[in-house]
Order: C-alpha cells, then structure tokens, then sequence
C-alpha cells in the first residue's frame, strides 16, 4: 500500500495549496509588483512585509508559482542573483498586472465583508 | 508534452529547488549558524523535497501521464487476475483487428502507396488506347507531357538454349523507361529513336529471367538471344523490382513502329498510353491538350474512324489508372472488415459490461473514496484501450499470416499484389486502429460503469436501476452484432448466388478430358505459310493416332484463355447504324475442322466444317448470338461475309451455339460485334493480315493428364526442336481460372460472413446468459408461485427472439440500402434479391434461437429452492 500513502500526504499538500491559493497567489503577484525576483526572494519578502507573521511554505510556493507561470501570469528567467547565484527569476506580465488588480479588488470586498460580519452589532 | 521537454523541466525544478536550499542556508551561515546546520534547517524549513516537485509536477500539468501509467501498470494486473475474460476479449479484438490490417495492407500497398518511381505525381496515365501511328503523332505534337506507350502480353519463343522456351514480353516505346525514370540493374534502357526498323534489334532482360536462363551472368550484355528465330543484342537487365506493367514481363522490346506497314502501324496493337507531365504544366493543362489531339487524330488514320473513339479519353494519375479495376474491390473488401471489427468491438463491449457489473462495489467504493466520475471513466477507459493494444499486436500477428494467405486468393494478376508488404503505415493504422477501438468499446462500459458508482453500488445488492440500463445496453449492443452479421452474411449469400450462377453458365463447350497446349513455333518459322501448316498437320496426325485420344484440334484463341483475335470484315446485307463502323470488329476463330467435335461445341443449322474446306471454296461459320444480331429472324446458312483485303466473300455454312469465349458472363468483349470461326489455313488471316502462327492445341482424351501432356511434348520435339509447349492446362483449369477474381471475392466475403456471424451468436449467447444468471431468483420466485418450465423457456426465448429479430430487421434494412455497391461484383443476381435476403434471415435466426435455447433451457432447469437461497 505505499502507494496509497504516498498520494494520501500528497493529498493533504493539495489541500492546503487549496485553502491558500487564493490569497498566496495575490500574495506572490503583490511581491513581484516591485520588480523581478527568484522562490526564495519572495518567501523573504512576505515574511518581512508581514511583520513575521506569514510564513510562506515553500511546498506551496513553487507549485504556485508553476500555476501562474502555466496561466501565463508570470514568467520565468534563469539570471544570475546578487550573491552570484544562478536563480530562476520570476516576473510579473501585463496580463499578470491585470489579474493583480482583480486579486485586490476581491481580496478587499472579501475582507470588507468578513469585517462586517465580524462588527459587533449595535 | 514530449519525453524529453518533461526531462528538462524536471531538471530545471531541481535546480529551482537546489538555488533555494543553497539561499536559505546562506542565510543561515551570515547570521552565524554552521554551514552543515544550516543546511538542515533549511531543508526542514523546505519540507520533504520530493513532494513539493510532485505538486509542482501537478500544477504543470504533467500528471495525466502519471495517471495513465498507473491506470496501465493497474489494469494490466486486473487482466493478469482473469485470465479467461482477457484471452477471449483479446482473442475477438485480434481477429477483427488482423482482418482490418491484413486488408488494409491490400489497399495501402496497391492503391495508397505511391508508384516505385521518382516524382510519381508527374505520371500520368492516358485512358483509351491507341494504334501505333496515333500513338506516334501524339509523342511528336504533345507538349504538356512526354508519352510513352506499351503492349503487353506478346509472347517469344526463346531458343538457342537447350530447349526451346515461351516468354513473356511487353514492347514498349524507346522512351517509356525513362519515361518512369526506371533505371536498369545492368547496361542500359532503350535510346530515342530505338522503336524504328533497323534500330529495334535490341531486348532488355528482367532480373528473373537473366538469373534464370543465363546465370546471372554480367557478360550477357552485349551478346545475341534468338527470339523468335531473330537475333535481338541484350542491352540491358532490369532489377527484380521493375515489375512494369506487371510481374510476368520477362523480356522488353522495342515497339517496331513501321509506317510502311499501314494494318500494323494503324490497326494491329492497340496501346494503352501513359505519360510524363513536362516541368511547369498541369494534369488540366495535358487534359485539354488530349482533347485537342483527340479532336484531329482521327483524320490521320488511313481509313475512317468513328466518332466515338476514344472521345471519352483523358489523363488521369498513372497511379489511378493502373489500379482502376481492383480499387472498388478492394475497398468492399475494407468495408467488409471494418464491419466484423463493429461486431468484435460491441462483442467485448458487452464482455465488458458483464464484469462490470461485477466490479460495481470496486468502483463503489473507489468512488466513496474520492474518485471522481472522470477519473473512474479513464481509468476504465485505460484498462479497454490496453486490451485494444494487446489485440492490435495479437491482431499483427495475424494480419502477417492473414497476408500471406490473402495474396494466394487473390487472382495472381492483381496489379502491384507483389509489392504489397507491411509498411510503418499498416504499423500506424494497426495503432491507431488498436487505441481507437479501445476508446471504442470502453466509452459505453466506463460511462455506464462510471455512473452506476453515483447511484450507489454501494447498497449491497443493487439489482435495481442500473441492471435494467445495463441491460438496455446490452442488449442494444446484441442487436446491432446481429445487424452487422446480417449484413455482411447477405452480402456473402448474394457473392455465393451469384458465384454458383456463374460457375453454372453454359459455357457453350464441354471442358472434361479435354487438355489444351500452346504449341507455336517461331514467327519467321512460319513465314511460310505452308510450313508452318504442315508442321501442324504433321502434329495433329502424330496426337490423333495416339491411344486414348478421342480427337484433336487447334484454334488460335482458346475460349477463356484471356486472348482476343480481332477482324474487320464486311457482312453481306449490313447497314450499319448511324457512326457505327463500317466493317464490323469480329472475334475471328481460326481452327482445324474437328475442333466444334473436340470442344463439343453443338452445331445448331447446316454443317461443321470438313476436311475438304481446307483448300476448297471459302467458307465461315457463326455463332447464334452472331446470326441474331446480323440476320434477325432469317437463317445465317447461305449468307456471306467479307475478311478485309481477302480474296473473296466466305459463305457461312453453319450457325453453332454460343460459346462464352470472353469470360464466362461474356461472348465477347463489348467492343466487338460478332464472332465467326474459319478454317485454318493461309487465307485465314488476322487484322494484321497474318495467317495466325500460334496456336493452342486442344486434344480430348481419356488417359489422364500427365500422359497426355508427355505425349504431347514428345510429339512436338519429334517434329522440331525449336517448338515450345506452354500453358498446359486442362479446359477444366481454365474455366476455373477464369473465375479466379470473383471466386477469391466470394471466398473472402464468406470468411467475413463466418467470422461476423459467430462473434454476433456469441454476442448473443452473452446476453441472455447474462439474463438468465441475473434473473435467477427472480424466475425462482417465478416457478414457486407455479410458473411452468414452459412459460420460463418461452420467456426467456422471447427475450432473444426479441434481440434476433430488431437485429435481423435492422441488418435486412441495412443491407438494402447498402448493398448496391456491391452490385458490380454481381452476376445474374439483384442486390437487393428477395430470396437471398429471406434464406439469410431465416438461417441467422435459426442460428440465432439455437444460441438462445442453451441459456434459455439452463433457465428452465432453475430449481426454485436453490434459487430463493440464492445470494
């Protein structure tokens, strides 16, 4: 049955990517807005925007990234780091910006929202 | 997405992950942790490496394919589990499929794959054949192509070696070879200018037959050969790949094309011409030129042309026109196949539905567990396709022998048939044909399948909504098993008729313990005539006296030998219609006075001919068709006709019956008018003016073959040494050969039929089986609450009888409106015959019931206890 427990924790891993998605993918769009940058650049950048407090897990990151780059999002680049270091180097693209601009408007209805909900009533 | 784009993005993601790990653990190391730490933490801080590639893989896309080699590696282990349900539904898929490859070979290698010449799209094929002068003028005033023109079938006497030999050759215009841009294994082909007299003393060898009779030897080139008592230099040897115009060339000549000689330059050798499209011009372009040409060749014959000839000529692919005959055979044929693989496909379909019905709980719970209806589906779908492919290479393997076989059915002249091989198109349509007939019979399986694990295959026992669909299915699938064997049985049944009908013509002669023998000395031999008729007296006297020879003749065209004799001759009386000829075209039969009394030919008014109209006054006799045609309602006794350029009129001195010397469906062929038999002797000519010098001889005799023709072979040796025997055959060979295109049609037909009936009676076995075990408790409860066996068997053969008749409805209305193709292959039989259709309906539904009754009486058996405890 190794198998099977094998795609069981795979299983779970889709599961998280799934509660994520949306907001990782805003997250990552938001992060490349600044300009190009590699995986571990943008892990770095939303631990530090956030204060510490988002964690980035990486076993959802690159399989995130590989989404936006498949729907044409963003694109890749191998380039050279600023420590020397060859590093696959992500990049917003114009219909990439646009769908950032989607992201946001949705992510503040959505935020609106729940802080509605979550007013005390009067 | 390919095997080797999916190795570099794996690699590329390794090296993503790679640049990462190396990032964070720098980081480490600058706020002061050790590199091997580092390194750690951030490999823990990363997770488990392999599964983040893997979710990256799936965010790609790439897990469909990890999917369907699980999916295959899962179904194979099912088929390895049942063994018997994998063997049969294979077995049937290889059949139908090896059927379909092994035709297809057949159509692929005559009519698809192209001619074995450089640029093959250039040639061209022009319809209508044309005397040696038109031919001529169309090389010289043709512009948009270069035209070549060939005859085939001439025969020469080969001598010089130790004993005499018949060869087949085909004369050819000079340029015809590099025409077809053939380039010879040895020397050369002919020059330009080489078809003239004076400069045609040359012949070219095939490979056969200079490794055959000269060894193989280089050193032939250059040297003389005596072909008919002429010495002609070999210049060159073609390989054992030129195969043109068809396998039995043994030897090229030069077209002796002499405008002196106006009968032979106009009238002797009527050509079929093919071409070369010029650079630069269109098949439209020489389409319009050949209407041109056509429009004025007429005006250079040395006589008269009717207006009708050739007016239909044009230019078509060589390719086209080469296999025009076989081309609607041979896609009946494919049709025929593509029938019994339908058949084969909803057979396993239905094998399929059975066990899935025993696989519901599996899929049941495979879908309680999280699969969804599209993963079940492909699933089931990858386990039907790696059948399908398991009996496409079965099926290979079939169709490899199925060739072998196929190629000895076929009649032997069936152009390019020695080509045809398995080639990585047959390979690609095996594939193809393998996948598609998975998809094919999976979908109604795996979709049905699929939907039953929604409804709940969970409730143990569910009999309830899906085993009613499921049954609809099947037995729609029966149905139409029974359509398609229907059809293709009544298509084999009206080939059958029609074949018997044929077989049973009166051929107008009677064929047994008659032997027949190309006897024919060289052409210059018998320049003489008078030689040549005493060479043939002589043998005549030599078999007569022979025991157990009953009597002997000679005639120059053996009726269904495949030769046509032509001759223009007037007719006493004639007023021919309006752009007709003049002179009518005879079939024109030279023989010795005894041939009507071998061949048994009956003498219908006046009088054979006798010995004494050898040399006496000139005399004729006709055939009743003849008689009919040219003098309605009179008696053709005492009427005369003319031979062109001879002498003096021919009294006809008896009308005899018709003889099917054409082919068996025909006297002559439709371009002929009449047919008239004369005695042999030197006024006896032929279009060419010629007194015929070779001659079949016919001896009726009641010792067996083998004798006959060992005293035949020494009679002739006795009287020369430079005289083959060829084409020794008895009449009953011929007759039988001359069938040899529709037999070989019929025998494959009814292979088909039998193949399509069976699998159709097994597929309907199937479902009343299938019925039966199903309703086990059911006819149980039955029979307690006081069923009689009776009611069971009726009921049960009820439900089959149902399945049998739509099928044969649906097949009878099927092979209505399908069966005019095949109306070509026909003789003496409708294809759309009232009594062929109803004995096939009746034999299939009598096979049918038979099938049902086995499950039908095992339903009958039920004991009603056993089947209440039942499950």
């Amino acid at each position: 049955m190794g198998e099977k427990t094998v795609g069981e924790k795979r299983e779970r891993y889709q599961n998280r990517i799934e509660i994520l998605q949306g907001t990782l993918d805003l997250l990552i769009l938001q992060t490349l807005q600044w300009g190009p940058q590699h995986g571990y650049g943008i892990s770095v950048a939303i631990r530090n925007r956030s204060g510490e407090l988002l964690q980035v897990d990486t076993g959802s990151l690159y399989p995130a990234l590989h989404r936006l780059e498949k729907q044409k999002w963003i694109k890749a680049e191998w380039r050279i780091s600023e420590n020397k270091q060859r590093a696959k180097f992500y990049q917003l693209t114009a219909a990439g910006k646009k769908q950032l601009t989607r992201e946001r408007s949705k992510w503040s209805q959505l935020s609106d929202a729940i802080a509605g909900v979550l007013q005390p009533e009067e | 997405m390919s095997f080797w784009r999916r190795r570099r993005r794996e690699a590329d993601l390794e090296e993503e992950v790679r640049s990462h790990l190396e990032m964070a653990a720098r980081e480490s190391v600058e706020r002061g942790e050790t590199a091997k730490k580092a390194e750690q933490a951030a490999r823990r801080e990363f997770g488990n490496v392999e599964l983040v590639k893997e979710t990256a893989r799936d965010a790609r896309g790439w897990r469909w394919m990890e999917d369907i080699v699980e999916d295959a590696r899962y179904g194979l282990r099912r088929m390895r589990k049942s063994p018997g349900f994998t063997a049969i539904a294979v077995l049937t898929l290889a059949l139908g499929i090896g059927a379909n490859t092994a035709i297809f070979s057949l159509v692929n290698g005559i009519l698809l794959v192209s001619l074995p010449y450089p640029n093959p799209e250039r040639l061209v094929s022009v319809t209508g054949t044309y005397p040696k002068g038109a031919f001529v003028a169309m090389r010289e005033q043709m512009r948009t192509m270069d035209v070549g023109a060939y005859a085939e079938g001439h025969e020469f006497n080969l001598t010089g070696l130790e004993e005499p030999v018949r060869l087949t050759g085909t004369l050819v215009s000079a340029q015809l070879f590099s025409i077809l841009g053939a380039r010879p294994e040895l020397g050369r082909t002919f020059y330009p200018g080489e078809d003239v007299p004076g400069q045609d003393n040359l012949v070219i060898l095939s490979h056969a037959l200079w490794a055959e009779k000269f060894g193989g030897n280089p050193s032939i080139l250059g040297q003389s050969i005596e072909l008919e008592g002429k010495s002609r230099q070999v210049v060159g040897v073609m390989p054992a790949e030129f195969r043109f115009p068809s396998p039995k060339t043994q030897v090229w000549l030069p077209l002796h094309n002499d405008p002196r000689n106006t009968i032979l330059y106009w009238a002797d050798d009527f050509m079929p011409v093919l071409g070369r499209l010029r650079p630069g011009s269109t098949m439209e372009q020489a389409r319009t030129e050949l209407r041109m040409f056509q429009s004025h060749v007429g005006a250079l014959f040395p006589w008269p042309m009717p207006a009708a000839w050739n007016a239909d000529a044009s230019v078509v692919p060589l390719q086209n026109g080469m296999v025009a005959d076989v081309r609607t055979r041979l896609l009946l044929l494919l049709g025929a196949v593509a029938l019994v693989l339908m058949i084969a496909c909803s057979n396993v379909a239905n094998l399929t539905l059975s066990r899935a019905a025993t696989r519901e709980k599996e899929i049941g719970i495979r879908s309680a567990l999280g699969a969804g209806r599209m993963r079940i589906t492909r699933q089931l779908l990858t386990e039907s396709v790696l059948q399908a492919i398991l009996g496409g290479s079965l099926g290979l393997l079939f169709a490899k022998e199925g060739l072998a076989l196929l190629k000895l059915v076929l009649p032997p002249d069936t152009p390019r048939l020695a080509d045809v091989q398995m080639d990585w198109r047959v390979l690609a349509f095996t594939g193809g044909l393998a996948i598609l007939t998975g998809l094919i019979f999976g979908f109604a399986p795996a979709l049905h399948s699929s939907r039953a694990a929604l409804t709940g295959a969970l409730k143990s026992g569910s009999r309830g909504t899906t085993g009613r669909v499921s049954q609809r299915l099947r037995g729609s699938l029966a149905i139409a098993q029974v359509a398609f064997a229907m059809m293709l049985v009544i298509a084999a049944g009206l080939l059958i008729r029609s074949f018997w009908t044929l077989s049973h013509v009166d051929p107008g002669f009677r064929s047994e313990h008659v032997l027949s023998a190309r006897v024919a000395p060289n052409q210059s031999f018998c320049g003489g005539a008078a030689r040549c008729l005493t060479f043939y007296r002589n043998l005549l006297d030599q078999v007569r006296t022979s025991p157990a020879v009953a009597g002997t003749a000679l005639v120059n065209t053996l009726p269904l030998g495949g030769r046509v004799a032509k001759r223009s001759l007037d007719v006493e009386n004639y007023a021919p219609a309006a752009g007709q000829d003049l002179s009518p075209l005879f079939w024109l039969h030279v023989v010795t006075p005894d041939y009507f009394r071998v061949m048994g030919v009956p003498l219908l008014s006046g009088r054979t001919f006798v010995d004494a109209d050898v040399s006496g006054e000139p005399v004729a006799i006709v055939t009743a068709a003849t008689a009919r045609r040219f003098w309605p309602n009179q008696n053709a006794v005492g009427k005369h006709i003319h031979l062109l350029d001879d002498k003096s009129w021919r009294t006809i001195v008896g009308v005899i019956a018709d003889v099917r010397a054409y082919d068996l469906q025909r006297n002559i062929p439709s371009w002929m008018s009449g047919t008239a038999y004369v005695p042999y002797n030197s006024s006896a000519t032929l279009e060419d003016r010629r007194m015929p010098s070779e001659m079949t001889i016919v001896i009726r005799s009641t010792s067996d073959e083998a004798q006959t023709t060992a005293m035949l072979r020494e009679a002739v040796a006795s009287l020369s040494h430079e005289v083959p025997v060829s084409e020794v055959k008895t009449m009953g060979a011929v007759v039988s050969d001359s069938v040899s295109t529709p037999r070989s049609t019929t025998i494959l037909f009814a292979a088909f039929a039998g193949l399509a009936l069976t699998l159709g009676i097994i597929g309907i076995y199937g479902v009343l089986s299938f019925l039966v075990s199903n309703r086990t408790q059911e006819i149980g409860i039955r029979m307690a609450l006081g069923a009689q066996r009776r009611d069971v068997l009726r009921s049960v053969m009820g439900e089959g009888a149902k399945l049998s008749l739509a099928g044969i409805g649906l097949g009878m209305a099927g092979a209505l409106a399908l069966m005019r193709v095949l109306s070509g292959e026909l003789y003496g039989v409708a294809a759309t015959d009232p009594l062929t259709f109803c004995s096939v309906a009746i034999l299939v539904a009598i096979v049918a019931m038979t099938a049902c009754y086995v499950p039908a009486r095992r339903a009958m058996k039920v004991d009603p206890m056993v089947a209440l405890r039942y499950e």
